[in-house]
């Protein structure tokens, strides 16, 4: 080095030469990483809370476009499909078994998403609330119906949400389910925007932000598909939307949750039976079914990839998948349409024909009850018979309110049933034994209940009464709302 | 050896210098591999794939095919013979597909080299013997289909798993776990001004209901 001054230049230019080229490298590396960032790029800035679905549809056609097919209604399965279905013409039965509660006015198979807010207004079940105080139901009702849900409970509070009435935030809650559910208006990343999914998760120790990606995909469809009930204890005046899921998620799990609490969602008119109404638990029921425990998740059905013009994006027309074999069944069963169409069905034959004769017990139960209190039974001999009441008919609504569980878990849905038979054998074992110590000898004369209206006639509801009660709302009220709503 | 190390070693007034300039172009490299996540790469973990988004497309479609729930990207895409032949493979494949990814030298529709044809047409075969059995199918490899004797399985299932869509630009707005931020989230706290601004808005919101 003393002779050669000249090496110790060359070393420190070789050195400065690695460290910069080094340097370039980490520099494209950083670079290419971003471009990561810019591969989504929203175009029209969605903000915070936008409730609007054509705001994201700018940015988004092809799945704003295929989300606005929720509106058609041509498709019919044999048993579900986006075609209004009025359950209670097709099976009256359901009257007698919801009387004293709001279902028996009025029960329609659901259509699609789009239809959201026009079918919660026509309801016979929210009333023909007069003004922003009236009317039966609770803001509540609104939580699955719209993304202007997480707007209001952001800007009044959750709980205040809970507070309010359903005709009180008429004018407030005008765009049907849409964008803003599910999706993060920044990074457009799948989000769980309603409250009860992620208290129901902390219930069981579980925390819902550790969630995969892939099970997102259903737990934003859990956010409403599921099992809940109006928890009206812990704040003062609210009816907290609440899913029972703190000892799991079977019907029995769920039931010893509504037995410590006491809680049944109302008195039936016939029998006095505490019942408990069951909501679409589908999200439990499919994970208790082979697609949910090989990881399936909703959305591989329900939204499969379509392809159009070269690109592959998420197909948002949420529907059944019988209308879409190809791209939800097939992906995985390489068998023809006819019979994978006929597989399921044969499922659902299976499970409805048994679900049948669960209701025909269960009606001949109540009257049966009802019967014994007008001969004058005891509370201390009906007892026990309207608990096996309460349990059998907790496990056939279970089963009957949930879309398609007959596919999606047809063991676990036959197994429920199963046990609900056996509770009413036992009821009306018990009520004979009752009927006959009190005298009731012979055959027992059940009335007429073969139609909607003979049904809802006999349990005493003024049909067309209610129903000018609500064209009188659609009149007046209704366009209220609207009308203050497009000035907002 | 001593020769050439004494040759190598600077003279006593430079050391401080010269731990200085290694301690340099150490930490460098080690941005290097932090920046690139270089440990994920040992992992057989799907995700890895698309810490490069050109993997997108290739991601969505595997991930929305039915091969999505019992399989990983290196299920199909790296040889199982041994391990020393996968990481050998792995590392060759990786430096060459980092080289055309610097050099942007990506084309619009990717296509399976030839090293890669062998390795999936012999994992289809790993999981799938069964199925080969009832067809004419069994032990095909690439060697045997350029001679004219039988196919590939996808000269047939053109579809599986990556459907037959997939330039760059076919899965636009899919939803992959692309790379967070390199920066930690605390640092993240400290220089992110719209953080601190949210974080007084929803504290005045609270003292508004107090």
């Amino acid at each position: 080095m003393k002779r050669k001054p000249w090496l110790g230049w060359v070393m420190f230019g070789i050195t400065m030469l690695v460290v910069f080229m080094l340097g370039l490298l980490v520099n494209s590396v950083m670079e290419r990483r971003t471009e990561a960032l810019f591969v989504n790029k929203v175009l029209a800035p969605v903000g915070e809370f936008e409730s609007k679905n054509e705001v994201w549809g700018a940015n988004y056609p092809r799945e704003f476009q295929t989300y606005y097919e929720t509106a058609d209604t041509t498709f019919s399965s044999k048993y579900g499909g986006g075609k209004m279905r009025d359950m209670l013409h097709e099976d009256p039965r359901m009257v007698i078994l919801w009387a004293g509660y709001a279902f028996a006015k009025d029960y329609n198979q659901g259509r699609g998403h789009f239809y959201a807010l026009e079918d919660i207004y026509n309801t016979l079940r929210t009333g023909a609330p007069k003004g922003p105080q009236d009317g039966p139901q609770p803001a509540s009702c609104w939580v699955c119906k719209s993304p202007d849900v997480p707007r209001m409970m952001d800007k009044l509070g959750i709980d205040e949400f809970y507070k309010q009435t359903w005709a009180a935030l008429g004018s407030e809650i005008v765009n049907p389910i849409g964008c803003a559910d599910c999706h993060d208006s920044k990074t457009m990343n799948l989000k769980i925007t309603r409250p009860a999914l992620i208290e129901a998760f902390k219930e069981q120790g579980k925390d819902i932000t550790k969630a995969t990606h892939n099970e997102m995909r259903s737990l934003v469809c859990a956010q409403c598909h599921v099992e809940y009930y109006f928890d009206k204890k812990s704040v003062e005046g609210a009816a907290k939307v609440k899913f029972p899921w703190k000892n799991g998620m079977t019907v029995e799990n769920m039931e010893k949750y509504y037995d410590d609490i006491e809680f049944s969602d109302f008195t039936h008119a016939l029998s006095k039976a505490p019942i408990l109404k069951a909501q679409h638990p589908d999200y439990e029921i499919h994970q208790m079914g082979i697609h949910g425990q090989r990881g399936v998740s909703c959305a591989d059905c329900h939204m499969p990839y379509k392809s159009e013009g070269g690109q592959k994006f998420t197909d948002h027309k949420i529907q059944s998948p019988l209308n879409n074999v190809a791209n939800s069944c097939q992906v995985c069963h390489r068998e023809e349409e006819k019979t994978l169409v006929a597989n399921v069905n044969e499922r659902q034959d299976k499970i409805y024909q048994v679900r049948i004769e669960l209701e025909d017990q269960l009606v001949k139960a109540h009257l049966e009850a009802k019967l014994a209190w007008e001969k004058g039974a005891t509370e201390a001999q009906m007892k026990n018979i309207l608990q096996l009441i309460r349990q059998s008919q907790w496990r056939w609504d279970f089963t009957a309110a949930s879309h398609g569980g007959s596919f999606h878990a047809p063991l676990e849905t036959a197994r429920v049933i199963s046990n609900g038979l056996n509770k009413a054998a036992e009821a009306r074992i018990a009520l004979s034994k009752v009927l006959a110590s009190l005298g009731q000898t012979g055959p027992i004369q059940y009335p007429d209940l073969s139609t909607k209206a003979k049904a809802q006639q006999y349990i005493g509801l003024d049909m067309s009464k209610e129903r000018a009660n609500k064209a009188e709302f659609k009149k007046t009220v209704l366009p209220k709302w609207l009308e203050e709503a497009k000035k907002k | 050896m001593k020769k050439i190390l004494n040759y190598l070693l600077p003279p006593r007034k430079w050391v401080p210098f010269v731990i200085v300039a290694v301690g340099i172009g150490t930490g460098l490299f080690a941005y290097l591999l932090y920046v690139s996540n270089a440990v994920s790469y040992l992992s057989d973990d799907p995700k890895t794939c698309v810490n490069c988004h050109v993997m997108m497309p290739f991601y969505a479609t595997w991930q929305h095919s039915s091969h999505a729930r019992v399989t990983t990207c290196n299920d199909c895409h790296v040889p199982h013979n041994n391990v020393f032949n996968k990481y050998f493979f792995k590392a060759k494949d990786g430096i060459y597909h980092a080289t055309v990814f610097t050099w942007r030298a990506e084309p619009q529709v990717i296509h399976i080299k030839e090293a890669g044809t062998d390795v999936v047409q012999k994992n289809c075969q790993r999981c799938h013997g069964d199925l080969n059995a009832n067809v004419s199918t069994n032990g095909v490899t690439l060697e045997s289909k350029k001679h004219g004797e039988g196919k590939l399985c996808w000269d047939c299932h053109r579809e599986v798993p990556h459907g037959k869509v997939n330039s760059l630009s076919s899965v636009p707005n899919a939803r992959v776990p692309l790379l967070e931020s390199p920066i930690p989230e605390w640092l993240q706290k400290q220089t992110d001004s719209t953080a601190i601004a949210k974080q007084k808005k929803t504290d005045q919101i609270k003292e508004n209901k107090n």
